[in-house]
């Protein structure tokens, strides 16, 4: 984990200053502000910086601990044996993309078709978040 | 849906090593059904290998009708000019974004979980939804040939204002536009899974200085991904919206023009990087294996990836020099940086080479090639980096001989390297190595002889994407050097189609788990192709190479052998001397 958020902290530093030395530059250069590289490198630089945030505050959340994946001398019994739940296999998927690509579809090529796209995306979705809470698998 | 869940019966398990576990029957049947509703990342990464596989062959069939165009002046192979333009446009979307990036995602899905010893991706539906959303989208892009007007044909970076309604008007140019930014969701959802697979799914004992350079790779690329992927989707959604609801986004006269520029290679140059990344990948783990040897230098190789990745984000505007409104020196600067960690990766591929024992399997061809026509590319690309020479070259054939050295030389190269080297993991069956060699020569003479001979077409002066030329314009003789070329290129695909046929019909199954000898990474570790969720037991990993220390004990490294019997693995049959 540690390794991570040194990787993404480097590289939010990195286009930070990239950020910086492109909007001064050009500032001196031509006088004009070119706000879209400094935007994007700049929201770059959240990014990196906000994934490597979050895994900070996991990693702390943990106690700071070293994984056994982190740990050069672990061995394969040393992680936790429930690697947590897989789902075998899954209509929604496929339900699911072809629902937004008929909304997409729609949206290139008439109205209608997004008509018939989007309430089958909200099906899929609800059909996707309780695949695994009914069935076979209520409580 | 329950009443289908029901124990497979192991009837032969040694060659029956996908039911371990409960799954559904296996019958023929059910073939198709699995497919469709997979969630095992092997099979996922095989539909995205055929889809991909399927545009790559689509688009080559509009090179090669570009090619015969351009075979001699004024001919008519294409019926109008709007449909050369059509052609050009298509045959770029199709190889870069459906066709190259979906590879990453492939290639990904293939390997990534293997080589970190996971039993699958970190969210197996939606990794399968990143599929069907690549599917439909791509389908929607290309759908716009059925359309009366035909599809988009105003080249695959679209520039506004020539991708306005007012002067591209018709469906087919809304479908290229909504189609891309629905697969490009697909490619930010996949890029999540495995940096979300890769930072928490490891095996215990695989830190992140031993995973293999090509995780570190994908990786690095899936950063990328997420990076600039969803400006990508803003820009194509703002087009969409200029489009359809008469929006102001791009207007020319309040600096549309420059805006969707800036926008569009703001995600155009990472995605350069997101193509290639992965394939340096490959012929860091195909070249170690062929000269048997550790790759040399595994840090700076990492080091040299996650700064090309940082560096790429900052060069975009090399592509709009000829606008007369982008900063230069500092695009300058900054291009000409990524050469030194570019040049570093090559310095790390030839010193594996470097008094190895090397062999000539068919993979090791394909990376070498590799490796010999990127340096192609590269220098041709710090050429164009200087903004002097690159007003002179700026839509020419020298820029379509640079991106195809880069493209084909180096991707398609890796690809097959990629293809050759772990299609016995993918299908349990070895690729004959005669017709491979046929195929590496063929591709590899064609290649040049399409290719190298542009870069003087363009310094002679013929544009790019005009649909003729004069015969007094002195292009003549270069054009069909170029148009044959082309045509060895397709005909060199034909031994490797032949040898799939022929080995999936007649090539004994492989029974080892390494059937090379010596690979290193942990995918040589569980049989080919590997059970549903990949290991039956794992190594116990103690260097970037836990395949390699396993098969070869007396080579790893000190302390390997004293760790307990206890994740000492199952490999009886997987031992080869």
């Amino acid at each position: 984990m540690k390794g991570n958020i040194v990787l993404l902290t480097v590289l939010g530093l990195f286009f930070l200053v990239a950020s910086a030395v492109y909007t001064v530059w050009n500032v001196l250069a031509t006088g004009t502000w070119e706000i879209v590289g400094t935007v994007g490198i700049l929201l770059s630089a959240i990014l990196a910086g906000f994934i490597a945030f979050f895994l900070n505050a996991v990693n702390r959340s943990q106690g700071g601990i070293l994984l056994p994946e982190d740990r050069p001398e672990a061995d394969i019994d040393d992680a936790d044996p429930e690697l947590g739940h897989f789902s075998p296999w899954s209509w929604w998927p496929l339900v699911l993309g072809f629902a937004i690509g008929l909304a997409f579809l729609g949206l290139a090529v008439g109205v209608w078709i997004a008509i018939i796209g989007i309430p089958l995306v909200v099906i899929a979705l609800v059909g996707w978040t309780y695949e695994y809470y009914r069935g076979n698998f209520g409580h | 849906m329950s009443t289908t869940l029901v124990p497979t019966p192991v009837d032969n398990a040694a060659t029956r090593p996908q039911t371990v576990g409960v799954t559904r029957a296996v019958k023929k049947g059910n073939i198709v059904v699995r497919w469709l509703t997979s969630t095992d990342h092997k099979i996922i990464g095989h539909l995205y290998m055929i889809t991909s596989l399927v545009y790559f062959l689509i688009g080559g069939v509009m090179a090669l009708l570009i090619r015969a165009q351009l075979f001699a002046p004024g001919l008519n192979v294409l019926a109008t000019k709007e449909q050369y333009n059509q052609m050009f446009t298509m045959h770029g979307t199709i190889m870069l974004l459906l066709v190259a990036t979906p590879l990453f995602a492939g290639l990904a899905n293939e390997l990534v979980p293997l080589q970190i010893g996971s039993p699958d991706v970190a969210f197996p539906r939606l990794n399968m939804l990143s599929f069907w959303l690549y599917f439909f989208g791509a389908l929607i892009a290309v759908g716009g040939f059925f359309t009366p007007a035909g599809s988009a044909s105003f080249g695959w970076f679209a520039y506004t204002p020539l991708s306005s309604q007012t002067f591209s008007p018709g469906i087919g140019a809304n479908m290229w536009v909504l189609g891309l930014a629905m697969g490009g969701f697909g490619t930010i959802l996949g890029a999540v899974n495995f940096i979300t697979t890769i930072i928490t799914m490891r095996a215990p004992g695989m830190t992140m200085f031993r995973m293999s350079i090509f995780t570190w790779n994908i990786l690095v690329t899936s950063i990328l991904v997420i990076l600039v992927f969803p400006i990508l989707a803003a820009a194509l959604l703002a087009l969409a919206a200029d489009r359809l609801f008469h929006a102001h986004v791009y207007d020319a006269e309040t600096g549309g023009a420059i805006l969707w520029q800036h926008l569009f290679w703001f995600f155009g140059h990472p995605e350069v990087y997101i193509l290639a990344l992965p394939f340096f990948g490959v012929v860091s783990e195909i070249i170690p294996v062929f000269s048997r040897k550790p790759i040399f230098g595994y840090k700076t190789l990492v080091y040299a990836t996650i700064a090309i990745g940082a560096l790429s984000m900052t060069v975009w505007a090399h592509h709009m020099y000829v606008t007369g409104s982008v900063l230069l020196p500092f695009f300058a600067l900054l291009t000409m940086l990524i050469a030194v960690p570019t040049g570093v990766k090559i310095f790390n591929w030839i010193g594996t080479v470097w008094r190895g024992s090397v062999t000539f399997e068919v993979p090791m061809m394909w990376a070498l090639g590799f490796v010999f026509n990127f340096v192609f590319g590269g220098l041709t690309g710090i050429i164009l980096a200087s903004p002097p020479l690159d007003f002179h070259t700026s839509d020419s054939y020298f820029i379509v001989a640079h991106f195809h050295y880069v493209v084909v030389g180096a991707l398609v190269f890796g690809l097959f390297g990629a293809i050759y080297f772990w299609w016995p993991k993918w299908t349990g069956k070895m690729l004959n190595d005669r017709l491979g060699q046929m195929h590496f020569w063929l591709m590899f003479i064609g290649f040049h002889t399409t290719f190298l001979i542009q870069h003087w077409l363009g310094v002679i002066g013929m544009p790019r994407r005009y649909a003729t030329y004069l015969p007094d314009d002195g292009f003549t003789w270069m054009n069909q050097l170029s148009s044959v070329g082309s045509l060895i290129m397709a005909i060199s695909l034909l031994p490797w189609i032949l040898n799939i046929y022929l080995t999936a019909r007649y090539a004994p199954k492989v029974t080892v788990d390494d059937p090379w000898g010596t690979s290193r990474s942990l995918e040589w570790a569980t049989s080919c192709p590997p059970p549903r969720h990949n290991f039956t037991s794992i190594p116990r990993i103690r260097s970037e190479s836990p395949a390699f220390d396993v098969n070869h004990p007396e080579l790893a490294p000190a302390g390997y052998a004293l760790a307990g019997a206890s994740s000492v693995p199952t490999l009886g049959a997987g031992k080869k001397g």
